[in-house]
């Protein structure tokens, strides 16, 4: 055999292998993966811009969840709950706590490697997740810097600052990457700072732009605030990002920021390539209740009432569930999805208006929903099947206090809850009507939600059992006591011929599949 | 059962705390305890001060790991009490109290434990003290909620509502098991429990497909199974499918009830209430 026949030979052989195991020639993300995410991959926070958490994956079905068995475990041995999404790229899953992230083998639920940057400075309040560009990871640590590491070692790339940590700010979100943009927000609502989302360079970690959602700290009877702390979604085809934003400061006094609080407590639109915002939706004009508007900007293409529509859904922490036209931000739809009693309505623009007579003062107000809201930031899922928008709410009530004594810098008030519970609904999202609930337990659930093709909505309880639920009547399938509660939002992704289930409860991420021979 | 036995050592230490250290720590004096007053100043004197680097540490660990839920300044933030004015950082001496609630949490509250050295305990106690003995002359910021804030209510209106339409009276009544609510409670926590009594256990009555009813104190229930504690303490449970079981509705009362008051009915009620000393 002649050397050429021989190399002709071995390259059919590579190209035949590479044909059957894509992920063993893959290079990290790139933009067509993030784009159309195989099967085998989860390679952003939301698993595709989207942000509907729903897998086209059908081996687990309703018929057969019962027998979903545990495949591994993995301990963090850390205190810090898991509130993060794991990505996973080229069978490997990376997820992450505050100061902390691991690189674990998703067969077989070993370490590769573990990062561990402790921080001194900065709001250890949780950490949702890494992004990933070809081989690296961003990650954002406590003290507000955005780092760049090689996917292989963790060996760290660069390291920029992205906010300051000595005036109040944090960071804690999972970054977006598109196109050529590595796509972070801030949090910081314990002082008067600005909220901002910024786009970084993923080679050089350079600042490619900054959109700020409110005007700079001192600014006249004008709000700071509208932190950008959770991950956005994107349309490639309109090419706009939307993000939501987060709660005006000073947080609970309103007097001395009168009017709506642009741009807090909105979702927005900006051209991910220069930052321009191209429309905004304000969920809580002057809001004096803590209710961020960062859950995640659901994009649906569907029809509403017999018109084929563009749209973004959310169920907002302030208990209203809107539907927007994502073309230009023209409101569909604005629903309470759960018990509220602080807005006199809704106006012609579909904006609840606030009722002054509900805002925090001196001898209390009752309010509905609490200050964590009847929904926070655990992934809702869109059932593409059944046409509903999942939901893991928070009915809840609670008693909002502020008086001149508490001045007018970050919270500038007190709040206390009553009473809770959890409850998965799942909303028309034509109607806003609640098609089936399911009840979760006193004080409520931190899980988030998956839906599958087959039919399944993964989440978890208030008592931190995971529940697998038949997503056409929110009966229960599967469960599996944890021994903790779930703080984050279950991923699904197949791996050879296998469909895992990932959720985590405490500092453990728990792997489910189906049981297999030895 | 371990940690059953350290909620109710948690819900004995408290109840004690509360009834025993009301009388040094309301901020605002009420007419029902007149030697308030001689106590706060009394203990005003007592502050003890630490070393600067300590505090500084301790203000690092906060701000990294407590801000967001007690506020930058432990005034309060989300969901966490201002620590300055809590009761049991007022009963705390140089960490007997706080060291304990920091290591163990408070998971029935939403708090978890902290692994933390010996020293970083110190720096955080060094810290909360100084802010609460700052907190008196500091502008703005985070007051919390004093006992004269609650006084806006009609006593009269209150026990109208009381006796009809809140429909207080079918469960309650104020010679019975509210007579003296108000030395028990004072302020914001009285409203709160008038509110919602979180920490109340229902009863529960379980019929298993043989054998006799039992009635308990609830202890544990979710889709799959029911717990409770029976007449001689034990934690009995079955599976929820094997049986017929029936919470005590009676605490749904207060839930039923969010959406039909108006904030007037809350403190006219609170007016009334405070006066079952």
């Amino acid at each position: 055999m002649n050397v050429l026949k021989t190399a002709s030979l071995l390259a059919v052989i590579a190209l035949f292998v590479a044909a059957l195991h894509p992920a063993a020639l893959a290079q990290g993300v790139d933009s067509q993966m993030l784009l159309h995410p195989p099967a085998d991959s989860w390679p952003s926070y939301h698993g595709d811009y989207s942000g509907r958490r729903h897998s086209a994956l059908a081996q687990i079905t309703p018929q057969n969840v019962k027998n979903l068995t545990l495949a591994w475990a993995f301990q963090t041995d850390q205190r810090a709950e898991i509130k993060s999404s794991p990505l996973l790229v080229d069978g490997i899953l990376y997820f992450t706590v505050p100061d902390n992230i691991w690189a674990v083998d998703a067969r077989s639920g070993h370490q590769i490697w573990h990062y561990n940057n402790p921080k001194d400075k900065g709001d250890h309040i949780g950490h949702r997740g890494v992004a990933m560009y070809k081989g690296y990871l961003f990650f954002l640590s406590p003290d507000a810097h955005l780092i760049s590491l090689n996917s292989k070692d963790a060996t760290v790339l660069w390291d920029i600052t992205v906010a300051d940590v000595a005036k109040g700010y944090w960071t804690t979100m999972a970054p977006l990457v598109v196109g050529n943009h590595v796509i972070v927000g801030v949090s910081g609502d314990l002082d008067n700072l600005p909220g901002y989302i910024r786009s970084i360079d993923p080679e050089t970690g350079a600042t490619q732009w900054q959109w700020n959602a409110t005007p700079p700290a001192g600014t006249p009877k004008q709000a700071t605030g509208g932190m950008t702390w959770m991950t956005g979604t994107y349309d490639p085809d309109l090419n706009l990002v939307y993000w939501g934003t987060g709660n005006p400061t000073p947080v609970l006094n309103g007097k001395t920021r009168p009017g709506d609080n642009l741009y807090t407590c909105a979702i927005v639109a900006l051209n991910p390539d220069t930052g321009k915002l191209e429309w905004a939706f304000q969920v809580s004009p002057h809001d004096t209740h803590d209710w961020d508007a960062v859950q995640i900007p659901v994009l649906v293409d569907g029809d509403f009432h017999g018109e084929p529509k563009k749209m973004l859904m959310q169920a907002s922490r302030n208990g209203y569930f809107v539907v927007l036209d994502r073309t230009n931000g023209k409101n569909l739809l604005t629903t309470a999805y759960g018990p509220l009693n602080w807005s006199l309505g809704v106006d012609k623009d579909g904006r609840p208006i606030p009722n002054p007579a509900k805002e925090p003062a001196p001898d209390g107000r009752l309010i509905a929903p609490d200050e964590g809201g009847l929904t926070n930031y655990r992934s809702p899922s869109f059932d593409t099947k059944n046409g509903l928008f999942i939901v893991d709410a928070h009915p809840s009530w609670s008693i909002y206090f502020a008086k001149p004594a508490d001045g007018a810098y970050g919270w500038a008030g007190a709040d206390y809850d009553v009473w809770g519970k959890g409850v998965i609904e799942a909303i028309d999202y034509q109607t806003g009507k609640i098609r089936w609930s399911h009840e979760l337990g006193p004080r409520g659930s931190g899980a988030g939600v998956l839906t599958t093709d087959s039919g399944l909505t993964f989440t978890g309880d208030a008592m931190g059992n995971f529940l697998g639920l038949d997503s056409s009547d929110g009966k229960t399938l599967w469960h599996a006591g944890s021994g903790s509660r779930t703080q984050s939002s279950p991923i699904t992704y197949e791996l050879d011929g296998r469909q895992f289930v990932l959720t985590s409860s405490g500092g453990v991420m728990f792997a489910w599949t189906l049981p297999e021979g030895l | 059962m371990k940690s059953l036995g350290l909620v109710l050592r948690w819900r004995v230490l408290l109840i004690l705390l509360l009834i025993g250290l009301a009388v040094s720590t309301a901020q605002t004096p009420t007419p029902s305890v007149p030697t308030q007053r001689a106590v706060k100043k009394s203990g005003t004197v007592a502050r003890k001060s630490y070393p600067p680097a300590l505090v500084q540490s301790g203000a690092t660990l906060f701000r990294r790991d407590c801000s967001f839920c007690h506020g930058r300044d432990a005034g309060g933030g989300e969901t966490g009490p201002d620590l300055t004015r809590s009761k049991l950082v007022t009963a705390d001496v140089g960490g007997n109290k706080i060291g304990a609630v920091v290591r163990t949490g408070r998971p029935e509250k939403g708090m978890p434990r902290f692994d933390y050295s010996d020293q970083q305990i110190a720096s955080l106690i060094a810290f909360i003290h100084t802010q609460k003995n700052n907190a008196p002359t500091k502008k703005g910021g985070r007051k919390g909620v004093d006992v004269a804030d609650l006084q806006t209510g009609n006593v009269e209106a209150g026990k109208q509502y009381f006796e009809g339409a809140g429909g207080c009276a079918s469960c309650h009544s104020p010679t019975g098991d509210l007579a003296g609510i108000a030395s028990r409670y004072q302020g914001l926590e009285l409203e709160e429990q008038m509110l919602y009594p979180k920490h109340a256990k229902s009863k529960v009555t379980v019929t298993p497909g043989s054998g006799e009813t039992i009635t308990g104190t609830l202890d544990y229930l979710d889709e799959f199974t029911v717990g409770l504690i029976d007449a001689t303490g034990a934690y009995r449970s079955w599976r929820t499918r094997d049986v017929q079981y029936k919470v005590d509705p009676s605490l749904n009362a207060h839930v039923d009830l969010f959406d039909k008051y108006t904030d007037a009915d809350i403190h006219n009620l609170m007016a009334y209430l405070q006066t079952l000393r």
